[in-house]
């Protein structure tokens, strides 16, 4: 059973349309990345999971029951826009937000010192938010999220305003929820994090999903780009899109750029040339990056690499 | 949803709690309170005023004026007296003595007797022989003038140049430096000139008294020099109507009584309004805290916004019974400390809001009150982004709700009823400082349940309203709260 199951989703704001219908399901363990550019409908779309917001129209399942405050012991959430109490300890502050979420006070504490010291904090515990570095507080935070071990766990734009080392600690904490089960949801339009952690990814744009899949899926919507040096002429090979020769052939070798059709896959043309004699003495094959991807499926507004 | 509340209450309970400007508040008044009287018994001048008499024409006319105004400290003397039996009730000290009659103008025959049997040092002795325990001790006070013996650089001097001593004495420091010169012509009544040389503005009563004196003694004299006898002439002049004088004894009676009865209903009222605004500001504070510290929508996903709105309400209702329990206790420890003094006088004060229904109803107004005013607050907090920003929306808030409340506060003091009270009384945002000031000077029960009840309805509107402003505000960042924005927020249903 999907963790979270989302059909039709439509959410106008006026005569804004933030998301249009919208359908996707996260399961347990794995990690989804939501992806697409500023206004595109990622944090909207959370806060109608959360219930923050309700939708237009269009149904969410948490955990099999509509959004609800009372599912809030299952979920973990970390705002894009963060912020903590200033005159709270670190301590503390976690345990408000592990008892908000249906803990008693000794299994919030108890849970907040573990990620505090896991979180290199077990020694700040006590001190004020405000008296702690950003980084600090923003580990603060994290552990605000994962205090009730949540079911689903959602972080929007998680990796932004990090230091290297806080998004290592970070990427270490998606993967050990997902290992414990958790389905995790992030959005970002830093591609390289998405790229490394997610099994499956949604692209949106403008509230439509353009792209949901997995990695490999999504290379397999832009043409494969080779560099090829064969004996002959390749460009009516089956599957070639077009071939440009690069320079002149040394001693009967042609370099050549070659696109192939969309969908068509570079293992098929390199059996086809083994097949039929066609002789390489190069075969250098260009995989898109997510970054690619999600220029073309999405447009280049507000990507990171 | 009551855990949730719960816990939003008790954090911003501890928020508050934890500003140091919390406890200086919490603290200023049973400190200025302690400080009030010490502080104005220092302004308080007792020390009375020195006069010296130059009596060139033989020293009668200053003797008059001494006696006369010896004459009228004592008849003030015998008024506190009297006024001091009366309220402990010391009557059996001396039955006969004129300070335990007490519904008479005092006459010189009166004061005699007073005299003779030991002014009132004779008097605290025989109060003393009777006073129960508990009933503080008479406490005379000063006289109004001291007459001192002409200085000698006085004499022979006469006009710039006994202006000019007159001054030079009135600079110098000390107790000795006369404050006032009055001089007596030689040729007196003759020429009846009267010189009056002052270091200050004079008292007016002083010049009063002295133009009243000095007047019957030239009457006298020239009703002597037109062959009336002496001693008629005399008569003539002191001749006065006997005043039979009533009021009411101290603590009863009309104005005194109803400013008594009206003390601690006043206070509760006062106490009221200044303990809202406090924790009001302590609590948009913190509400805009949560806003410019991106905390809302962490918090959003655990709790709904009523959760939140009731916990921050709650909490701040706490703040505000805490704060009135320590003044409480302040003033409960002043009374066992001064027993007699303070506990005499908050006996009578408690007597209105002593009854079981009267504290059900001081209950209910203060924290219906309290709930319906804070809702205000809490609505500016959700709206704004900074305290710069909330401190523009507040102040005509401030206004609107204090203002008619300082009117109100006055009318009441002054024993007035009019058509403001009962308008304030019925006007929800007014109702519970109307009511809580009126507990004193008596408010019917229709009035009273019928206004409770309006106030509840519409305690129970503003809820829904604020309910509303409050979620379609939490998550609206950098829009200017326009009236049009707020109308449409009210309207709100949840997005």
């Amino acid at each position: 059973m999907s963790v979270l199951e989302v059909s039709n989703l439509i959410k106008r704001f006026g005569d804004v349309l933030a998301v249009d219908d919208l359908s996707f399901a996260v399961a347990p363990g794995e990690i989804f990345g939501f992806l697409g550019g500023n206004g595109a409908g990622k944090t909207t779309t959370l806060r109608m999971v959360l219930d923050i917001i309700r939708p237009t129209s269009g149904t969410i399942s948490v955990l099999g029951a509509a959004p609800d405050r009372r599912q809030s012991a299952a979920i973990g959430f970390l705002p894009e826009e963060r912020g903590l109490y200033s005159g709270m300890s670190a301590i503390d502050t976690i345990v408000y937000f592990g008892r908000l979420k249906g803990m008693d006070t000794a299994s919030a504490k108890a849970r907040g010192m573990e990620l505090l010291a896991r979180f290199d904090l077990a020694e700040r515990a006590k001190s004020d938010i405000g008296d702690m570095s950003k980084g600090m507080a923003q580990k603060v935070q994290l552990a605000t999220s994962l205090v009730n071990e949540p079911e689903l766990l959602m972080l929007d734009e998680p990796f932004s305003g990090l230091d290297p080392v806080n998004q290592g600690l970070l990427e270490n904490e998606i993967l050990r929820a997902s290992e414990r089960g958790a389905a995790v949801i992030f959005s970002t339009h830093v591609m390289q994090h998405a790229e490394r952690m997610c099994d499956r990814l949604l692209l949106l744009r403008k509230g439509r999903k353009r792209f949901e899949g997995t990695l490999e899926e999504a290379r397999a919507q832009l043409p494969a780009h080779l560099a090829v040096v064969a004996k002959s002429d390749i460009s009516g090979l089956p599957g070639v899109h077009s071939a440009i020769a690069m320079g002149e052939p040394e001693d009967g070798w042609q370099e050549w750029q070659v696109e192939l059709d969309a969908g068509a896959q570079p293992e098929s043309l390199l059996e086809h040339c083994s097949t039929s004699g066609v002789a390489l003495r190069g075969w250098d094959e260009h995989r898109a990056s997510l970054h690619d991807i999600f220029v073309e499926l999405v447009g280049g507004e507000g990507v990171e690499q | 949803m009551m855990d949730n509340i719960l816990l939003v209450a008790k954090r911003e309970f501890r928020q508050i709690l934890a500003l140091k400007s919390f406890w200086l508040t919490l603290l200023i008044l049973p400190v200025a309170l302690a400080l009030g009287p010490i502080f104005t018994s220092t302004l308080d001048d007792d020390e009375p005023t020195r006069v010296v008499m130059v009596d060139r024409s033989g020293g009668e006319a200053a003797a008059a004026i001494e006696a006369r105004f010896a004459e009228d400290d004592d008849r003030a003397t015998l008024r506190r007296l009297s006024r001091h039996v009366q309220r402990y009730e010391l009557e059996d000290a001396a039955p006969q003595a004129p300070w335990t009659q007490h519904d008479r103008w005092y006459t010189a025959e009166d004061i005699a007797a007073f005299r003779e049997a030991g002014g009132v040092e004779g008097a605290i002795e025989l109060l003393g022989a009777v006073r129960p325990e508990g009933v503080p001790e008479f406490e005379a006070e000063n006289a109004d003038y001291e007459f001192l013996p002409a200085p000698i650089e006085l004499e022979g001097l006469d006009g710039q140049e006994f202006a000019d001593t007159a001054q030079v004495l009135f600079d110098a420091e000390g107790d000795e430096a006369p404050e006032m010169v009055v001089v007596v012509s030689e040729n007196y009544p003759a020429d009846p000139r009267i010189e009056l040389y002052s270091a200050n503005q004079p008292n007016s009563g002083f010049v009063t008294t002295l133009q009243e004196v000095l007047t019957g003694d030239l009457r006298t004299r020239l009703l002597a020099a037109r062959g009336v006898s002496g001693a008629d002439a005399a008569a003539i002049q002191s001749a006065v109507p006997a005043i039979s004088v009533t009021t009411p004894p101290p603590g009863d009676g009309a104005r005194e009584a109803l400013l008594v009865r009206s003390i601690v209903p006043l206070a509760l009222s006062y106490i009221l309004m200044m303990s809202l605004m406090l924790s009001g500001s302590w609590m948009l504070q913190g509400s805009v805290e949560e806003r410019s510290n991106k905390l809302l929508e962490s918090l959003l996903a655990c709790i709904r916004p009523e959760e939140l709105m009731y916990g921050k309400l709650l909490g701040s209702l706490a703040v505000g019974l805490l704060m009135i329990a320590v003044w409480a206790a302040c003033a409960a420890v002043a009374a066992f400390a001064t027993q007699g003094t303070i506990a005499d006088m908050i006996r009578p004060a408690l007597e209105p809001v002593s009854s079981p229904g009267v504290i059900i109803a001081i209950l209910y107004f203060f924290i219906a009150g309290y709930v319906g005013i804070s809702a205000i607050f809490v609505a500016i907090g959700a709206m704004v982004d900074s305290m710069s920003e909330a401190q523009g929306y507040l102040m005509p808030v401030l206004l609107g709700i204090l203002l008619p409340i300082t009117f109100l506060l006055q009318a009441i003091l002054a024993g007035k009823e009019g058509v403001m009270v009962d308008l304030l009384t019925w006007v929800p945002l007014w109702t519970p400082f109307a009511v809580l000031a009126r507990l004193g000077m008596g408010i019917e029960t229709w009035v009273l349940v019928g206004s409770g009840v309006l106030l509840a309805i519409a305690i129970a509107v503003e809820m829904v309203f604020i309910g509303r402003l409050f979620r379609a505000s939490l998550l609206s960042k950098g829009q200017k709260p326009t009236l049009k924005r707020v109308l449409e927020r009210f309207r709100a249903q949840p997005q």
